[in-house]
């Protein structure tokens, strides 16, 4: 690269700058280009021109930059810049004065809590799965099956026998299934509860449970029916409700998640306001 | 009021102000979208493979074609150091390595030619003919087509060379360019690994 | 003054160019050949608008088509080259080049540089769509085949083989798709590492790239889609034409070849180019909103890491434009789960957008109504692509007017809108003169009412079975009322457009004087001259933050404190 391609970086270079000159080549190349490819469809003698204009338009492009790139030299008085604004009052979003600097809750404390909240609900959840499997048809796997085979769609007209017998590839794509979505429902959980108004329980263990399985209940009978002609609405209800429950109770108990509930919403919502990020006194930031 | 006098301020916090040199990262950007292009030709090759429904099978008619690949892995190392010389501004070396790789790249061409007479008069192939020879002379093709428009950069500053007109400074521009010539030969371990060694 | 607060040296200079006497002619000649990032912007903007009239005219014609039953406005070999060119004009023709024409003329500037990495190339990418939309056009001429047969393209802008072979298209209609479309290519592929080169290796003193404008850095993810995604259509279309002119077999299902594959290599560009045209509009809305909300944008960070995760997710989603195939299970679940996963980053988008406005104070000038109706417009057409991204309802809506509905919302409610909006903020900028807000207003409503009388209707002819690409229906499907308010909404969106046109004419002539900075904004290129001198910047600018302009203008509360 010679010094003058590097205009970009430009120094002072005494009140003068340089811009590239400007040049007819690329449009000659394009149009040369096109007429080569057009040629395809207009003719040979189309292509031939068009690869004629190319190399003239090649060679006249390479004379262009080479040995040195040609440039305009245009001369700049500078002067001082006035930058002004009429909106000079800045206005802050007042919030009120707080015992703990936010910095030492935010946001990772509730998703900790989320996330054992997830894992408790899916305990709980799957407890109460089991005991529907045994106590209607005689088998704790039943529903531990119906997850696992049935989304994975490897399974053609089980029988309800089969469906009640242990299965390892099931139970460990069920135990995937379920681990994973229980997990990120407490994150979600954690993420979002302490930005809801009241009553977390409320929230977090009937109504947010009920949306999803009246949710699920409508869809699934086009996603999978053969899964949905088994599946017990109202036993799937109950683990869902325990879920919820369970779930909701873990991280509304939890010490952060009350903490971080008596903030303003400002806080809770993460926005970045002055005075609620930390103010970087080196004057150079990263 | 912000009124601000020129100043040339702050140069000891940006002292260290570097960035990424534009021609490589042109050339690097450039050969990024090559590299979907022939992705494409190599996903439809493997795509294809054993799915000819007549016609010359890879099995029957192709040989590995060990000279001229030699020849065009050795031309990557030949420009490496030819890149060396004229970094140290020993242009008759440059010139004489550069010539090399270019004498190797033409080595290639000529061996891909004589494949493809071999193929076509002698066994029958041609683009026409079954998938395997669509695929195979698209692939083949495009890689070849690469080659010389390769070969036409490299002769072009071997004759600037030998003219006098390409000096130690212009080693910057030099390495750009032989980026592009490693990258035609490393296409080639993909192609060969396809065509040859996977598609027989 | 001139402490350690003030971030940027003299940027501007108020040098008098001594501008020479020209001929119409001269000036004339001077766009011909300029390698001038911006004059080449505005090329490449004039060019795209000029072409949204044209692509806007043949969407008239087919909602004039389809506006009442058993029509027969046109015929149909002429209604399907119709809303062939459409999709392709609006795409290729009108849609990226609006897009990079904005990127070439605002980039360069906010991060400071005097122009493109490659100036040359960039008059050569300029040049090379120009004439490639040009020869797409000139196939109503020369497309001729036998018996008459097709003139220009007819077979939908995805072109599934074997619609392109020659037993079904006899004419030059496939070629002429295919070359223009390769030709226009390889100005998108220069573009593309164009713009990459300029914003990794010509950024200005202190712009790291996590100080880079949100639009700027969209710009970049969008370059490496073109860059990637770009070439594999012009594979696909090459291997069309080894097919069509040399006796190739890729696409021949006679000789064992697949017309799949064209559907894979096609979407899979196909899906990428859908976020290059979608990105750069979620960059436009990070520019405008926050500046009108007088709010630095919420969550930079995570802005910049969804735009790079919904890059990277662009590439694994391609395949939801294909359930209705017959993909095996596995695949099927893939894609829906993928493409349903660019619903988290999009959403952070949404959110991060909401968060700025919050709180703020909103100044309700045009762009600003844009950009709200752009969010919730967005928001729509995402939703129902979370909706046909499930494989099961896809299977019943597919290529219905439901789908039409749901990319049109995107394309239009989104992407057109944050053009619009985009024009209305940096129009001062570009020409020194102000649009004319009342007319602005108008226009904004005016096309909001039209956008949402054809979109929001033409949901439901989808859900009640009408299919795209048809060319009349019968009475009897009761589609005929729901048609009907689509056709006058495209009206009203037309004459809206026009008021756009009308806008510029007039404050081209007689708007008020701008002034380096309208907006009261603070990114970079508010920092110099409205039309900005051919080197942008006399004195190389300086940044310490994401709003250099904000810490000239606030020193005593400047961003880099806390940044």
């Amino acid at each position: 690269m010679t010094e003058i391609s590097k205009h970009s970086s430009g120094h002072g270079h005494e009140g003068q700058i340089h811009i590239p000159a400007n040049t007819a080549w690329p449009l000659v190349l394009a149009f040369g280009l096109t007429l080569s490819f057009g040629g395809i469809l207009l003719g040979i003698w189309i292509t031939v021109l068009g690869l004629l204009l190319c190399l003239i338009s090649i060679i006249g492009w390479f004379r262009d930059v080479l040995p040195h790139e040609s440039a305009e030299y245009v001369s700049v008085e500078v002067r001082p810049f006035v930058s002004e604004t009429t909106r000079k009052v800045v206005d802050r979003i007042e919030l009120p004065l707080l015992e703990h600097k936010p910095g030492e809750l935010l946001p990772q404390a509730t998703l900790i809590a989320g996330l054992k909240g997830g894992i408790f609900g899916g305990v709980a959840m799957a407890v109460v799965v089991m005991i529907y499997g045994q106590l209607i048809h005689g088998s704790v796997w039943y529903g531990v099956n119906l997850l696992g085979g049935a989304g994975v769609a490897d399974w053609t007209n089980a029988t309800t026998a089969q469906i009640a017998e242990f299965h390892w590839g099931w139970f460990l794509i069920a135990l995937l299934i379920h681990s994973t979505a229980s997990i990120l429902m407490g994150l979600i959980y954690g993420a979002m509860l302490p930005m809801l108004p009241s009553r977390p329980m409320l929230l977090s263990g009937i109504a947010a449970p009920l949306i999803w399985s009246g949710l699920l209940y409508a869809g699934m009978g086009i996603i999978n029916p053969a899964m949905n002609s088994r599946i017990s609405w109202p036993w799937f209800l109950v683990s869902q409700l325990v879920f919820g429950l369970v779930a909701g109770w873990v991280v509304a108990h939890d010490e952060n998640f009350k903490r971080i509930r008596k903030m303003p919403l400002a806080i809770r919502v993460g926005l970045e306001v002055p005075g609620l990020i930390q103010e970087n006194h080196q004057g150079e930031s990263h | 009021m912000a009124s601000i006098p020129v100043i040339q301020s702050q140069q000891e916090h940006f002292e260290e102000w570097q960035l990424p040199d534009r021609g490589k990262v042109g050339m690097l950007t450039l050969i990024l979208g090559e590299s979907a292009l022939f992705s494409m030709f190599v996903l439809a090759y493997i795509f294809y493979i054993g799915k000819s429904i007549s016609g010359p099978q890879p099995a029957q008619v192709l040989d590995i074609p060990v000279f001229m690949t030699i020849c065009l892995w050795s031309s990557s190392f030949t420009i490496w150091l030819a890149e060396r010389a004229i970094e140290h501004g020993k242009m008759k070396i440059f010139a004489g390595f550069w010539a090399l790789t270019i004498a190797l790249g033409a080595i290639f061409l000529g061996g891909t030619a004589l494949e493809w007479k071999r193929l076509i008069y002698h066994d029958g192939l041609t683009i026409t003919t079954n998938l395997f020879g669509t695929t195979f002379y698209s692939l083949v093709g495009l890689h070849a087509s690469h080659v010389v428009v390769g070969l036409i950069m490299l002769i072009t500053v071997l004759i600037l060379t030998l003219t006098g007109h390409v000096k130690q400074e212009h080693a910057h521009r030099i390495k750009t360019l032989a980026l592009y010539w490693h990258f035609v030969d490393a296409v080639w371990v993909i192609v060969f690994t396809v065509v040859y060694v996977l598609g027989r | 003054m001139a402490d350690q607060t003030l971030p940027i040296g003299g940027v501007v200079d108020v040098t008098e160019l001594k501008a020479p006497k020209q001929t119409f002619l001269e000036w004339l000649a001077e766009w011909f050949i300029t390698v001038d990032h911006k004059k080449l912007g505005i090329l490449y903007v004039v060019y795209a608008m000029v072409f949204l009239l044209i692509g806007g005219l043949e969407a008239l014609v087919i909602r004039l088509q389809l506006a009442i039953p058993n029509n027969h406005l046109v015929s149909p070999q002429i209604y399907d080259e119709l809303f062939t060119m459409h999709g392709t004009t609006m795409v290729f023709i009108m849609g990226m080049p609006i897009l990079v024409g904005l990127a070439n003329y605002i980039v360069p500037l906010q991060i400071g540089a005097r122009d493109m990495a490659f100036p040359r190339l960039n008059a050569f990418s300029f040049w090379m769509t120009a004439f490639g939309g040009l020869l797409m056009y000139y196939s109503y001429i020369g497309g001729f085949g036998l018996y008459g047969v097709g003139t220009a393209p007819d077979f939908g802008w995805f072109a599934y083989a074997p619609l392109t072979s020659p037993a079904f298209s006899p004419g030059r209609a496939p070629d002429y798709w295919a070359v223009a479309l390769i030709v226009m290519g390889w100005g998108s592929l220069g573009a593309g590492v164009n713009i990459i080169t300029t914003t990794l290796t010509m950024r200005c003193k202190g712009m790291t790239l996590m100080r880079m404008p949100l639009f700027t850095w969209l710009m970049l993810v969008v370059s490496f889609l073109m860059v990637i995604a770009i070439p594999c259509l012009t594979a696909a279309q090459g291997m069309l034409m080894i097919d069509r002119y040399i006796g190739g077999h890729f696409f021949d299902t006679q000789a064992g070849g697949s017309a799949i594959l064209w559907m894979h290599f096609f979407w899979i560009f196909g899906h990428p180019e859908v976020y290059i045209l979608a990105l750069p509009a979620f960059g436009l809305a990070s520019e405008i909103i926050p500046v009108f909300s007088r709010k630095a944008i919420f969550g930079y960070p995570a802005m910049v890491a969804a735009s790079v995760g919904i890059g990277f997710l662009s590439f694994g989603v391609w395949a939801h434009h294909m359930f209705t195939v017959g993909m095996s299970g596995p695949t099927n679940t893939f894609f829906v789960i993928a493409s349903m996963l660019v619903g988290i980053p999009t959403g952070i988008k949404i959110f991060n957008w909401l968060a700025t406005i919050w709180g703020g104070k909103i100044w309700f000038a045009t762009p600003m109504l844009f950009s709200i109706a752009f969010i919730f417009q967005f928001l729509v057409g995402g939703l129902t692509g979370v909706m046909l991204a499930a494989a099961p309802w896809d299977w019943q809506l597919h290529n219905s007017y439901f789908v039409v509905a749901h990319f049109h919302y995107i394309l239009v409610g989104a992407i057109v809108f944050m053009v619009f909006a985009a024009i209305y903020y940096w129009f001062p900028k570009v020409t020194g003169k102000m649009l004319d807000e009342r007319l602005g207003k108008l226009h904004f409503w005016l096309f909001l009412i039209g956008f949402h009388l054809t979109f929001d209707f033409m949901h439901i002819p989808g859900i009640l079975g009408m299919p795209r690409h048809i060319y009349t229906y019968m009475p009897s499907r009761g589609w005929g009322m729901w048609n009907m308010i689509e056709t006058v909404g495209a009206f009203v969106q037309a004459i809206a457009v026009l008021v756009l046109v009308f806008n510029i004419i007039v404050s081209l002539r007689s708007g008020k004087e701008a002034g380096n900075d309208p907006w009261d904004a603070w990114t970079l290129e508010w920092a110099t001259t409205s039309p900005p001198p051919a080197y942008n910047f006399a004195v190389d600018p300086v940044v310490k933050s994401r709003r250099p302009l904000w810490d000239l203008k606030h020193p005593e509360d400047p961003d880099w404190k806390y940044e």
